[in-house]
């Protein structure tokens, strides 16, 4: 039985494998995670669906996959892998020279919505196209693969690939950063090499897969989006009195109650006051998605490093609700054990670095969201009150928006029903 | 002499080196062809496809002269004159060979008749009859092909001991002749002197013959060949041979047991080995595989970046067709468009008795890369055409993919397969699926209705022949 890529939701029908947890012998249980999946918003794990002996490891790290592609083959009954070395058809010689055009880098699947179907059925076929057509994506740069063929058993044809291109090209239009249409050489612009040890000892680590998609993550969203960042600070006193008083109740439920349980509510608040907040940017359309729902990402500091799962109707949700679920999915995702739904359909996110500490920071819109709040440690302070200097708990924050559609004005609006929204719980918002 | 100066220099005038050149020429380069021979057209036309395929045609009209007897026709029995034989085949040769040369004079190729020698990256000297040439030029293509291998335990200077060069020529129909070597070359020399007359052993060391084939493709050629040859030895080895007389002592090893027989001819018919000796390659920055075949990449280049290797010379497999694919991938390359041997369906064809020929994935291949493939034949048993001629061992197969109904490879063995292979290239290259081939309308009565038919069997529904309903 061959294990097939599963649908991964929200449209997404692709993703590129970065980590691959088995190999051909393997024994594996139901839900055990087969592989991790990068796409639309992190890494995500792709579990078995079903307990076996893996007989073939179809995908190497690397690899781009689509929905119904064979990941693994399984054996329930323990059999022997029947698995050869592929062998080589018509390949003379090794690739021996570097030259020649690179084909041009079309945008990673999170870029451009484009669909991506391997229509061959594993084993390493090439699309099914004519001669001609095959010749004329070479020509123009084009991998076949990422292009869905309409004719019979999928064949691309030349329509396929002109309406491949005019997406391409609708997409190249909008800002972002686009990959040179023409590189001497696949890889980016090297950056210069320093050698460090020049100036001392040093020791080197490969960046990891989740590493390398948070830096490319980060550098797009940093370059695409216009970035502004709107700083207060919360006066949370009364609320964490509020917090400390409960955090006992909440306890024996099995729950943490935490300033970030407190946020999530407090930003639905405002969220619904300023409905922008909570809208995505359509660059193809041209259009502000509006989302009437509120599902809240979270990120959560790992040792792999960053990841945002996804809380969802918060606005549904009460206190030790939000409270369990925080710390479920915090727990998962620091075990990686996060599926890709859990990563997706965020509408904003809130990243606390209260717990470690600091002050203001700006944090970085996490696409297709337009803003994201960023909390730092709530600390004592000298504050003017009654016109008399008291000692109060500020909590920094601060609030980067994507300035293409969101104004300054309505910045400032949103952080002023924020600060109103975290100053206005009651008791009897938090009791049991 | 001064050096002379081209823009493409290209060594080898067989169907690779020439096609090249004349590519080149056709897009405006200036170019020279080397030719260490008087005749172009290299192994292909002088000592391979072309000559076989005359002979091969000769002993058909024997063959079919004494098939008619059932037929209620009778001829006489053949007389054989190998002088006049040879000669017809040679004024084929001849013909084509001129025709090169003249195409290639129309382009405007210079051809320079001489051994090359590669002095540099960049300077190639040539020795031609009028002395030395040296030619200086920007690339260099490299297509000297590859000669039949005898091994040095076989070479006892013997001309009775042959290659298939030797046996082209057919100094004489042996009476006896053992045949070492049970590939495609082996399997087609034996046709035809077994058809002359000839008492055919053939030896092969392997378990099975046309090891490349598909086994249920090969059966008929086998069980036509086992009729045709004296005899067909599995697992045997030939140990050591003399000379006795006017005859060979051939030293046979099967399973340790050993014989010895004596044979008035020898074909060895062991494979082929590359041609690259005595070029100077060492001088330049090309490197070799360790069976001597030239390392290249996907776009025909070699390790020097002014030099490009296509044909046999470049290792694979070893087709003509496959050298003039090269060819023109190389000269775009050359030129600066972006080509590359990716994705080329290279069809294969043995010209036995009854010919076989396949392209795409076999099945064996299919299983190596764990595709998983449908398989779906149509005998030819069931087709009016073949038995029309009395020839129904025939077999035609089509491998699908279950998914998305596409052709992924064809096989054919029955009289003719050489030709119809070329609709399961085209349906293999044009990604098509067993639809298409199904729908599409062929003519009756011919044998490309087995490809239709096999198609339509795929879904259940083959006219002439019962299929199990496809399951779903």
């Amino acid at each position: 039985m061959d294990f097939k890529l599963p649908p991964l939701g929200e449209g997404a029908d692709s993703g590129t494998v970065v980590n691959l947890f088995v190999k051909e012998g393997d024994q594996v249980k139901k839900d055990q995670p087969i592989l991790e999946l990068e796409n639309e918003k992190a890494v995500a794990t792709i579990p078995a669906n079903a307990a076996g002996t893996v007989t073939k490891v179809y995908v190497k790290p690397g690899d781009k996959i689509s929905v119904g592609q064979k990941i693994i083959g399984l054996s329930d009954g323990g059999a022997a892998p029947a698995a050869s070395a592929p062998s080589a058809r018509n390949e003379p010689a090794p690739e021996v020279i570097q030259t020649g055009r690179a084909p041009v880098q079309t945008p990673s699947p999170e870029q451009a919505d484009l669909d991506s179907t391997d229509v061959g059925s594993g084993g390493g076929l090439s699309p099914a196209a004519a001669p001609s057509i095959r010749k004329l994506a070479r020509d123009l740069g084009i991998d076949l693969t990422r292009v869905r063929g309409s004719a019979r058993g999928g064949r691309i044809v030349l329509e396929d690939v002109r309406a491949f291109i005019q997406r391409l090209q609708r997409l190249s239009t909008q800002p972002r950063t686009a990959t040179p249409a023409e590189t001497p050489t696949p890889a980016k612009p090297a950056a210069e090499q320093i050698d460090f040890s020049k100036w001392g000892p040093v020791n080197k680590k490969p960046l990891s897969p989740l590493r390398q998609v948070i830096a490319r993550r980060m550098s797009e969203n940093w370059s695409t989006i216009p970035h502004v960042t709107q700083f207060d600070s919360i006066d949370v006193t009364d609320l964490n009195a509020l917090r400390k008083k409960y955090a006992e109740a909440y306890e024996k439920h099995d729950a943490r109650l935490t300033l970030t349980s407190f946020a999530l509510k407090a930003v639905v608040e405002a969220l619904k006051k300023h409905p922008i907040f909570n809208a995505s940017l359509d660059e193809a359309a041209q259009e502000i998605v509006f989302k009437e729902y509120y599902h809240i990402g979270i990120a959560v500091d790992t040792e792999a490093g960053l990841i945002v799962p996804v809380i969802r109707d918060v606005d549904k949700k009460n206190l030790i609700e939000i409270s369990k679920e925080l710390e479920t999915v915090a727990r998962k995702a620091r075990e990686r054990k996060v599926s890709g739904e859990e990563l997706k359909g965020g509408t904003f996110t809130i990243s606390n670095q209260g717990g470690i500490g600091g002050a203001h920071f700006t944090p970085i819109v996490n696409k297709p969201e337009v803003a994201i709040l960023g909390l730092g440690r709530g600390a004592l302070q000298p504050v003017v009150r009654n016109n008399s200097i008291e000692p109060r708990l500020l909590m920094p924050i601060g609030l980067s928006y994507d300035h293409r559609v969101i104004d300054g004005g309505s910045a400032a609006r949103f952080v002023v029903d924020l600060l109103a929204a975290f100053q206005s719980f009651k008791a009897g918002d938090v009791k049991l | 002499m001064d050096p002379i100066k081209t823009e493409i220099v290209v060594v080898g005038g067989g169907p690779g080196g020439y096609a090249a050149a004349f590519y080149a020429a056709d897009l405006g380069k200036k170019v020279i062809l080397v030719e260490r021979e008087k005749r172009l057209g290299g192994v292909c036309l002088n000592r391979g496809c072309i000559p076989s395929k005359a002979l091969l045609h000769a002993a058909h009209t024997v063959s079919s002269a004494r098939e008619s007897e059932a037929r209620g026709i009778t001829f006489a029995p053949p007389k054989i004159d190998v002088n006049k034989l040879r000669a017809w085949k040679e004024s084929i040769l001849n013909r084509l060979s001129g025709g090169i040369t003249q195409l290639a004079k129309a382009r405007g190729v210079q051809v320079v008749h001489g051994r090359g020698y590669f002095e540099d990256s960049r300077m190639l000297r040539v020795e031609t009859e009028e002395g030395q040439q040296l030619i200086n030029y920007d690339h260099a293509i490299v297509a000297v092909g590859s000669i039949s291998a005898m091994p040095k335990t076989f070479d006892l200077g013997n001309p009775r001991i042959m290659t298939s060069q030797e046996a082209l020529e057919i100094e004489d129909i042996p009476e006896k002749l053992l045949v070492i070597g049970g590939g495609y070359i082996g399997m087609e020399l034996g046709t035809v002197y077994a058809t002359f007359g000839s008492q055919v052993v053939l030896v092969e060391a392997l378990d099975t013959i046309l090891a490349g084939a598909d086994a249920d493709l090969a059966r008929p050629v086998i069980a036509h060949a086992r009729k045709m040859f004296k005899e067909i030895r599995l697992k045997t080895k030939v140990g050591k041979m003399a000379t006795r007389g006017k005859q060979i002592q051939v030293e046979f090893d099967m399973d340790g047991k050993k014989t010895e027989e004596l044979y008035d001819r020898v074909l060895v018919a062991v494979g082929r080995s590359p041609n690259a000796d005595d070029l100077g390659l060492e001088n330049t920055k090309v490197s070799f595989d360790d069976r001597g075949f030239i390392h290249v990449n996907e776009k025909q280049q070699t390790t020097d970046p002014a030099i490009y290797a296509i044909g046999d010379i470049a290792g694979g497999v070893l087709l003509a067709h496959k050298a003039s694919k090269e060819a023109r991938i190389a000269i775009e390359v050359i030129v600066g468009e972006d080509s590359a041997f990716t994705d080329v369906t290279i069809p294969a064809v043995v010209f036995t008795d009854p010919e076989l020929a396949w392209c795409g994935l076999t099945e064996a291949e299919a299983r190596a890369r764990g595709i998983e493939v449908k398989i779906s034949k149509f005998p030819w048993t069931a087709s009016g055409r073949a038995l029309s001629f009395d020839r129904p061992d025939g077999l035609t197969k089509l491998l699908i993919d279950p998914d998305s109904e596409r052709i992924l490879g064809v096989g054919i063995v029955g009289t003719g397969a050489g030709e119809l292979i070329s609709e399961g290239v085209l349906a293999v290259e044009m990604g098509a699926t067993a639809k298409d081939l199904a729908l599409a309308v062929h003519p009756h009565p011919t044998l490309s209705e087995t490809i239709m038919e096999a198609a339509e069997a795929f879904y259940g529904h083959s006219t002439h022949t019962i299929v199990r309903k496809r399951v779903e």
